[in-house]
């Protein structure tokens, strides 16, 4: 038994050990960028005014950081990085209990609707002048960071996710389109088209038209210009037909056989993007570095607009929760962080697409072009579609709601009735509602 | 048949030992298959992991991905942390549930049935909905990131004392503690002397359960340690989670060798195991 | 000499109790801290709404008649008594045998095996998840509905029918907690003498006959230790459904705590939650209670048998 631990140990060091020369073998690159490129918690600056920012993903922010302390030595920051969920796990957690929150938080879209019932938690941005930064925001981005009576700003938008069609060259090809992407966005400029398209392309190769009947229904919500819920928090995804036309042209997808049963994240959704099985997936901006990940060939995939719109998916808040002693100083931070010429260079690094409209115009940004897309101006693409998305409200109960509405869409994938579906989704999210 | 079970002991093959073998050979390959998936992604791109079919066999990678773990977090402060966590509770743990345990299984006091009863209700709340609360007690005692924060609530462990009551009631004989009561002998002394050495199986099996449950645990110490430098292994892995796109290679590679001091703990569990399985045979 | 012992007997009482008291002490004070708070605080909070970030509002007795009114619930603890009897049984049965294989003498490299049968216990949930994942995949290719194509059935959407979704999820926590409850049992075998084994081949006795009449009556306190540890597990059943379902939790598979768990963290509904948490508070001790008179039973039967 102990020649068992001994085998276990020493293969544990070589491990260890190899890890550790190999990184010295590749050079000091390298090893550079393993010191001071993603850990955890970094304190940044030495200045007395200590700024606790807690931020997920991977943004970049400790070297715009390291900007900012420069000319500002009298703050220092510490930023902590977490997993999304768990980040704002633990943000509900402290303020429910009434401490723990940090300076600065970040918050992601999603989650900012819940967060919104607790006015009393955060500082209103208001108070601190950014009304006047307002007008550097798009209208959608900054409203939905607003309370519904819009006198109250709960965060300042970082970046975005509008989302557009990608799709893949080779399967339009073989269907005999053109593929290039003014033909494509010209060939699926409706919805009716993309169901067209979708059979034809079913008919000459057998693929399907995209992955998940998840991402139309997305993008046919996303294009409505009501959801579930009106601002007095009533419900009314049942009075007015936009969100029930949606979900029965993914009903007549699945019908059709034109759009897969792949859920997001699985497998087999990651590998079908590197084998051609579904020909379009309507995605946001964030969503090419999955693909490139997964289909290492250039050229394969494109990008264009979506039919009839654009959407939304992702993209974050900068928050300032109450418990701070530093509101004027965390607030001066995050202003500067989420200027535009912060937002280009977060853009630049680690892709965050920009929500303040004015880098749109910027050089760089018009310039930035994507070999990996077949060298087309993918920026400018993303940007046309993050102008075109449309101000809604959602409410705090958006997501709740939306899980029942995605069980009902993953039921219709199996062969359910769509009237029945509808039916006892609604039934569902009235339960949910009555609890609040 | 009982010719047949004569033979077991002596014969080299027998068909009951071959089905006991099958038994724990096949035991094993379903126990042991989850475990060597882990290392074959933990030795592979993501890409290749997200193949349809999925490979079975180990690629290429092993030590570059550990190598983006090790560069992504600081995962040997982030052991540490978990060895000095897992350890406190296993010790504090196997101290109190063995004396309480004793105190059950072997001393009369008024309420015994009552307390005893007690403590198995403890057992019987679903221990979800406390997190709020027991944040709030962390907080109001100034504990966040700190590790009493984990260690003082890990030492409640009503199952351990449960454990240790029906194991001290089957296999201390009543008469050597009376016998050592008539010698002038405090009830400590007699938990602690003559009582620990003939439960040593029972502690092996309890710190193993103890030690594993608080390094794999994740949870709570995810809630009260926010500080990166007190974060436990289990903490700090989660930080490999990129927010959409994740690294499947990396994360199996901080889980697996975050898994492998496990085994070396339970190994070493396994040993003093034994060793009182000896020891108890050569009494005998 | 009489009056004596009786004094000394007396003190001794109170000495031995005072020592039990002492012995005892660290448990209650510290559960009364950490333990008691929540547990009061989730019986208060079954009288409110609460989101969780804005103040509470008194509702009176509404939060039961929101979870009873509720069919999910009652599939819930449908659920829950399903998987928990297709999950745990199962365990016990196995680990009994596992424990008793891996405690014969016949058997070598027994440390390694027991090291194996141990691993699920050990290995990250991450990587357990994945792998559940891969095995009940609903594509035809996932490894459950591949072998089951070899028998000509069809594709079985694993997580979100009736009866796979429940197969599923009792399968692992089956494979999850077997090896822990075998160490257990393995535990318990080690302070059975082996001169009875011995003498019962001498007698010669089959292995089936040496579980029956020496292992099992030997073994009972642990044995209803397990049994009893095992029902309340099954009753707070959650990590399983949870990491196989995904937050959303379908009817299907879910069971009473990832119920009471998606009202509070997923709906932020904390009344509902508590007042969930309560009625399942009270159908465990009911269960347990049920559970100790039958074993109670059993265990005298066969000692007059």
């Amino acid at each position: 038994m102990s020649k068992f631990i001994k085998l276990i140990a020493i293969s544990f060091l070589a491990v260890v050990f190899l890890a550790a020369c190999g990184g010295g073998t590749d050079g000091d690159t390298d090893t550079d960028t393993g010191t001071d490129g993603d850990t955890t918690q970094e304190q940044i600056g030495e200045g007395d005014i200590e700024l606790v920012f807690w931020e997920f993903g991977n943004t970049g922010y400790d070297v715009l950081i390291e900007e900012y302390v420069a000319e500002n030595p009298h703050v220092s920051i510490n930023l902590q990085n977490s997993d999304m969920n768990d980040l704002h796990d633990n943000l509900f957690t402290s303020i429910s209990a009434g401490s723990g929150a940090p300076d600065i938080t970040m918050i992601e879209e999603a989650q900012i609707e819940r967060f919104k019932t607790a006015p009393q938690a955060f500082e209103n941005l208001y108070d601190y002048g950014a009304s006047d930064v307002e007008g550097d925001f798009l209208d959608w981005v900054w409203n939905n960071g607003r309370s519904a009576e819009g006198d109250f700003q709960f965060g300042l938008p970082t970046d975005i996710g509008p989302t557009v069609m990608f799709y893949r060259t080779d399967v339009f090809e073989e269907a005999g389109f053109d593929s290039s992407p003014e033909a494509v966005s010209d060939l699926v400029a409706t919805w009716d088209d993309f169901e067209e398209v979708g059979r034809q392309i079913k008919d000459s190769t057998g693929k399907l038209m995209t992955d998940a009947g998840e991402l139309v229904y997305n993008a046919r919500r996303d294009q409505a210009t009501q959801q579930y819920f009106n601002p007095d928090g009533d419900l009314i995804m049942d009075e007015h037909n936009q969100i029930r036309d949606a979900f029965d042209y993914v009903a007549g997808l699945f019908e059709q056989d034109l759009v897969g049963d792949i859920p997001l994240w699985t497998p087999e959704w990651f590998g079908g993007m590197g084998d051609g099985t579904y020909a379009t997936m309507l995605a946001p901006a964030w969503m090419q570095g999955v693909i490139k990940d997964n289909e290492p060939e250039e050229g394969v995939w494109s990008i264009t607009t979506m039919p009839e719109g654009a959407g939304n998916w992702g993209g974050s808040y900068l928050a300032i929760p109450s418990e701070t002693e530093h509101a004027e100083e965390a607030y001066a931070f995050i202003q500067w962080l989420t200027a535009p010429e912060q937002q280009l260079k977060a853009f630049e690094g680690y892709g965050l697409f920009p929500s303040t409209p004015a880098v749109y115009d910027m050089p760089e940004f018009l310039e930035y072009e994507d070999d990996y897309f077949g060298g087309i101006a993918t920026a400018q693409v993303f940007s046309e579609a993050a102008q075109a998305v449309e101000t809604v409200y959602k409410g705090r109960n958006f997501y709740p709601v939306d899980d029942e509405v995605k069980e009902a869409l993953d039921n219709l994938s199996a062969g359910a009735d769509p009237e029945s579906e509808w039916e006892a989704a609604l039934d569902r999210i009235n339960r949910i509602l009555e609890r609040q | 048949m009982a010719k047949e079970s004569k033979e077991v002991g002596s014969s080299k093959f027998s068909y009951q030992k071959f089905f006991v073998y099958l038994f724990l050979i096949s035991g094993s390959l379903i126990s042991l298959f989850p475990f060597y998936y882990m290392f074959v992604m933990a030795t592979r791109l993501n890409r290749e992991i997200n193949q349809v079919p999925p490979p079975f066999a180990p690629g290429a990678n092993l030590v570059e991905n550990f190598q983006k773990v090790l560069s992504s977090i600081d995962f040997f402060g982030a052991m540490w942390n978990s060895f000095i966590v897992a350890s406190s509770v296993t010790v504090g743990t196997l101290f109190l549930c063995s004396l309480a345990g004793y105190t059950f299984a072997k001393l009369d006091f008024k309420g015994k049935n009552i307390l005893f009863a007690l403590i198995l209700v403890t057992m019987m709340v679903p221990p979800q909905l406390g997190l709020i609360p027991q944040y709030y007690i962390i907080t109001a005692l100034g504990w966040l990131n700190d590790f009493r924060a984990i260690i003082v609530p890990g030492l409640i462990n009503a199952f351990g004392i449960f454990w240790m009551r029906q194991y001290i009631s089957s296999s201390v004989p009543d008469e050597i503690i009376e016998a050592a009561r008539i010698d002038g002998c405090s009830h400590f002394r007699i938990y602690w002397n003559i009582s620990v050495p003939m439960i040593l199986p029972a502690f092996a099996t309890l710190g193993i359960i103890v030690f594993m449950h608080v390094w794999n645990d994740f949870l709570w110490p995810l809630v009260v340690l926010r500080d990166p430098t007190m974060h436990t292994l289990q903490v700090a892995l989660r930080a490999l989670n990129d927010a959409r796109q994740m690294d499947y290679g990396m994360i199996m590679s901080g889980t697996f060798w975050a898994t492998v001091p496990l085994i070396i703990v339970f190994l070493l569990f396994n040993r003093l195991f034994i060793q009182s399985l000896s020891e108890g045979a050569v009494k005998s | 000499m009489e009056t004596t012992t009786k004094a000394r007997g007396l003190s001794e009482k109170k000495k031995t109790a005072l020592s039990a008291y002492l012995f005892i002490s660290p448990f209650f004070i510290l559960f009364a801290i950490f333990g008691l708070f929540p547990m009061v605080f989730s019986f208060y909070l079954s009288f409110f709404r609460w989101d969780g970030l804005s103040p509470m509002t008194y509702i009176g007795v509404r939060n039961f008649e929101l979870i009873f009114t509720d069919p999910v619930f009652f599939s819930s603890i449908l659920n829950t008594f399903i998987i928990g009897l297709m999950g745990t049984l199962p365990q016990i049965f196995i680990g009994i045998l596992l424990a008793f294989a891996l405690n014969s003498t016949l058997i070598r490299y027994r440390n390694t095996f027991r090291t194996f049968v141990f691993l699920p216990y050990i290995t990250s949930i991450v990587a357990v998840a994945i792998i559940f994942g891969v095995v009940f995949n609903n594509q035809p290719f996932g490894f459950a509905n591949y072998i089951l194509s070899t028998f000509d059935i069809g594709p079985i959407r694993w997580n979100a029918e009736y009866w796979p979704v429940k197969f599923a999820i009792a399968t692992m926590v089956f494979w999850r907690w077997v090896g822990y409850n075998t160490i257990i049992f393995l535990a318990g075998m080690q302070s059975i003498p082996k001169e009875l084994y011995e003498a019962a081949k001498i007698d010669g006795a089959t292995v089936g006959q040496q579980i029956r009449l020496i292992t099992l009556p030997m073994l009972k306190p642990i044995v209803m230790f397990v049994v009893f540890t095992a029902t309340i597990g099954s009753f707070q059943l959650f990590t399983e459904p949870l990491i196989f379902l995904g937050r959303g939790l379908r009817e299907e598979g879910i069971t009473m705590v990832a119920y009471l768990w998606r009202d509070a963290f997923v709906y932020n509904s904390f009344g509902t939650a508590s007042a969930a948490a309560i009625v399942l508070f009270f159908i465990i001790i009911a269960i347990t209670a049920i559970n100790l008179l039958i074993t109670n039973r059993l265990g005298r039967s066969k000692k007059i048998g």
